[in-house]
């Protein structure tokens, strides 16, 4: 099972390294274990993440792609879907029957079809687009619904933070 | 670093503990006999051997393992905790028992389990790494090896010492040690597995298969010597509470093997008989790479198809439906496809050319509109409607197959006989009308009522595939075989039906036709002369069906060659027409009505019943049936004129 696993991993290894989406960088953290990826993700242009570097890590299941991969971010995050331990909380990485948040339709559950692009890829348009009604971090879902100058503030820290700049 | 600190400052102590006793008592006994009997120097001591077993875990971990990956660290770690706080609660059930031999004893239990689970993390990681060293073989085979001696040692042990002390805190250790060996028989059978797996070049598909059976054996292996181990010790001692932790997860993990053989059971049954290889053309005309492993598919029958065009590597879509019954790149529910469609698209490539015909749509009765059909609304009704529907029947089951499942197109094809034969009789009344029905009206309607096929004495008409379903003693087996039961029991309760139909039909004809005989005898003596030409088209029909003769067939012909003959009998004719014909034919009209109305109902019930049983319908039908239904027509129209 988890040989299957290993060749579809250096395939989209392969895949991600011919042809690198914009804003990711992902890849193996050593050549021995192709099951832990780090990945770079750039926060996307026009949010207030943009400019920011984030690193996170991916740890596949030995059943991958039956399972879905799990994604922490690395680095400091707040975020309305990204746990305060930096674990993301998107519907694609949950596998259908396990529901933490309680709304979302099996359809947009993993699958086999999805693939760290394709995860990488979500991340990025959630850090655009903050789904706060699931509140993986609650204070900071609040706090986007409500008081946005606040929130900007905070992200605009971590965005210096995450490119090793002094806050300003 | 800290390590390197504690065991420096570990072995100061020691040494300065031992020179001190020396230097004080000069001799080497009194100096161990000094030590024993002093508090701190005895704590030193046991502060020594500590950091001694530690240096000789890691000697040894450095020796099978090399350097810990951070994943295997953090496990045993996390399972070194639950170790401990077990043995502590059973440091407490036996606090008799409590010495330093015995707290030696549960030290070494302790690392050997280390070594397990480290073994085990291995042996998993073997799959995720894409290159395996020699020197990793050697490790593993040496480590189980000693694991597996030492495992063996101590249970054989701890059986002798409850032999001969009775019953004391070895027991503990023996089902310990038992259930560490089967960990490491079951951890060798995932090695030897993974090991054949890394020679192959191509992916063993069959791999997960007998790891899910491993696991499932192992599993129940474990919860057994849990629950003995249970009922020893409340017997002996107390209520384990230190072994409760690990035997629910034992059994929660031989509830989840159990599930998953099931499962995967079923997914490989799903995947044998519901869906079709995709062969090359479709192969072809998508995008060739499996959405799963991101490989490409090739069109040897290693990759199948679902209802909804989607194609996958075999093995790939079992292990995937193992978890999820629904295509992963549609998220369609294949489960809730009616299966007979499925079914079909993959018999019908393996299917003889006869049973292909057979499966085809007969071609549908031109059922002609007569806006003046002289009988009106009542008449045709009873007739008409349940045409189109026994035409259905037919081609419903060229679908099914068993020789006994074919036989059943007596019933329906059978009714049509019944219901057109009369349906002639009472033309044969009306005829005396001037004005009546135009005689090539006929044809169309008197559809094929093919003579009902026998049931087949050997097992001809089955293919392969169905005798085997039928075959063993497997639950399928036995379903296919009630299935097959059933469906006799259907066929003979139509059966049934129909005699009912048919001598209700015979009696009501014999009648009306005595009437009409008696009425038209004197008026026409060329009555049974049928090929008249005047008949325009319908004599040729009829000319050659004396062949076979009816009941019907006798008694209509006189009334049938009425129009023909050039001086009817006027009044006869009138008196036919107003009398006791008419009467008789409303007659007839009622008593069909009433057959017929019972008649399609019988048939919706057997039709209802047969769609409920053959969900999945087997698509033969003995060439012989075709040849019947196809020469149906002709001696459709012997009965019915």
């Amino acid at each position: 099972m988890a040989r299957s696993a290993l060749r579809r991993l250096m395939a989209e290894y392969k895949q991600l390294t011919l042809n690198p989406p914009e804003g990711i960088i992902a890849g193996p953290v050593c050549e021995e274990n192709f099951f832990e990826w780090e990945a770079l993700i750039m926060g996307p242009e026009g949010t207030c993440f943009e400019g920011g570097v984030f690193p996170a890590k991916l740890i596949f299941p030995p059943d991958y792609p039956l399972s879905p991969p799990k994604m922490q971010f690395t680095c400091e995050m707040f975020h309305p879907n990204i746990y305060p331990d930096g674990r993301v909380c998107i519907s694609i990485l949950h596998a259908p029957g396990e529901d933490p948040m309680g709304y979302e339709s099996s359809a947009e559950r993993w699958s086999p079809v999805q693939s760290v692009e394709k995860i990488l890829l979500s991340v990025i348009s959630m850090l655009a687009e903050p789904n706060d009604e699931s509140g993986a971090n609650v204070d900071a879902a609040k706090m986007w619904r409500e008081d946005r100058e606040q929130f900007n503030k905070i992200t605009d820290r971590l965005v210096r933070k995450s490119l090793g700049l002094a806050p300003a | 670093m800290r390590g390197m600190l504690l065991t420096l400052g570990s072995m100061l102590l020691t040494v300065a503990v031992v020179g001190n006793a020396y230097y004080q008592k000069k001799q080497f006994y009194p100096s161990v006999v000094y030590i024993t009997k002093s508090n701190p120097s005895m704590a030193v001591i046991y502060l020594q051997a500590f950091v001694m077993v530690l240096m000789m875990g890691k000697i040894t971990r450095k020796l099978f393992f090399g350097q810990l990956r951070a994943a295997e660290m953090e496990h045993l770690i996390e399972r070194s905790w639950y170790a401990v706080t077990e043995t502590c609660l059973a440091f407490t059930v036996f606090r008799d028992d409590f010495s330093p031999k015995f707290v030696a004893l549960f030290t070494v239990l302790l690392f050997l389990k280390c070594f397990h689970w480290l073994a085990e993390d291995r042996v998993d990681y073997m799959e995720r790494s894409p290159n395996i060293s020699l020197l990793f073989h050697i490790r593993v085979v040496g480590l189980l090896t000693l694991l597996g001696f030492l495992d063996y040692l101590f249970v054989s042990h701890a059986y002798y010492i409850t032999l001969t002390k009775g019953p004391s805190v070895q027991l503990v250790f023996g089902f310990e040690y038992a259930i560490l060996l089967t960990v490491v028989v079951n951890i060798m059978i995932k090695y030897v597995l993974h090991t054949v797996d890394l020679q192959s070049e191509n992916p063993w598909e069959n791999k997960a298969v007998y790891l899910l059976y491993t696991e499932l054996i192992m599993g129940f292996i474990k919860v057994v010597l849990y629950l003995t181990f249970m009922t020893i010790m409340i017997k002996i001692h107390t209520f384990p509470l230190f072994a409760i932790r690990p035997m629910y997860l034992s059994m929660r993990a031989l509830k989840k093997a159990f599930n998953d053989v099931i499962m995967s059971r079923r997914a490989i049954r799903n995947m044998n008989t519901l869906y079709p290889d995709a062969t090359a053309e479709d192969l072809a005309s998508v995008d060739n790479v499996c959405i799963i492993c991101r490989e490409e598919m090739l069109g040897n029958g290693s990759s199948k198809k679902l209802p909804c065009n989607h194609i996958f590597h075999t093995s790939c879509l079992r292990s995937w439906f193992q978890r999820q019954q629904t295509c992963p790149t549609c998220r369609m529910d294949v489960l809730r496809i009616p299966a007979n469609s499925s079914a079909g698209q993959q018999r019908a490539p393996g299917a003889v050319p006869g049973q292909q015909q057979q499966a085809q749509p007969q071609p549908q009765p031109q059922i002609p509109n007569w806006p003046g059909f002289p009988l009106g609304g009542g008449g045709p009704g009873p007739f008409w409607v349940p045409l189109p529907q026994q035409q259905q029947q037919p081609q419903q089951q060229a679908g099914t197959g068993t020789s006994a499942q074919s036989s059943s197109a007596a019933p329906s094809l059978g009714s049509t006989t019944t219901t057109s034969s009369t349906a002639g009789g009472m033309y044969a009344n009306q005829t005396n009308q001037p004005f009546s029905i135009p005689p090539f009206a006929f044809p169309p309607f008197f559809l094929p009522p093919p003579p009902p096929p026998l049931p087949q004495a050997d097992f001809s008409g089955l293919t392969n595939e169905e005798l085997e379903a039928l075959e063993g003693e497997e639950r399928e087996n036995v379903e296919a075989r009630i299935r097959c039961l059933r469906n006799i029991q259907t066929l003979l309760d139509a059966a049934a039906l129909q005699m009912q139909q048919y001598s209700a039909v015979v009696s009501s004809l014999r009648r009306s036709t005595r009437t009409t005989v008696t009425s038209t005898t004197g008026t026409d003596p060329s009555g049974p002369s049928v090929s008249a030409p005047s008949t325009s088209k319908a004599p040729h029909e009829v000319s050659g069906e004396a062949a076979k003769p009816s009941t019907s067939n006798q008694f209509q012909a006189p009334s049938f060659s009425k129009p023909e003959s050039g001086d009817i009998n006027q009044e006869a004719t009138e008196a036919v027409k107003n009398g006791t014909v008419i009467d008789d034919s409303k007659d007839l009209v009622h008593q069909e009505e009433a057959s017929s109305s019972k008649e399609p109902n019988g048939h919706e019930e057997i039709r209802r019943r047969r769609l409920e049983k053959f969900s999945k319908p087997l698509e033969n039908c003995g060439p012989q049936e075709t040849s019947n239904e196809n020469c149906g027509p002709q001696e459709g129209n012997h009965e019915t004129n």
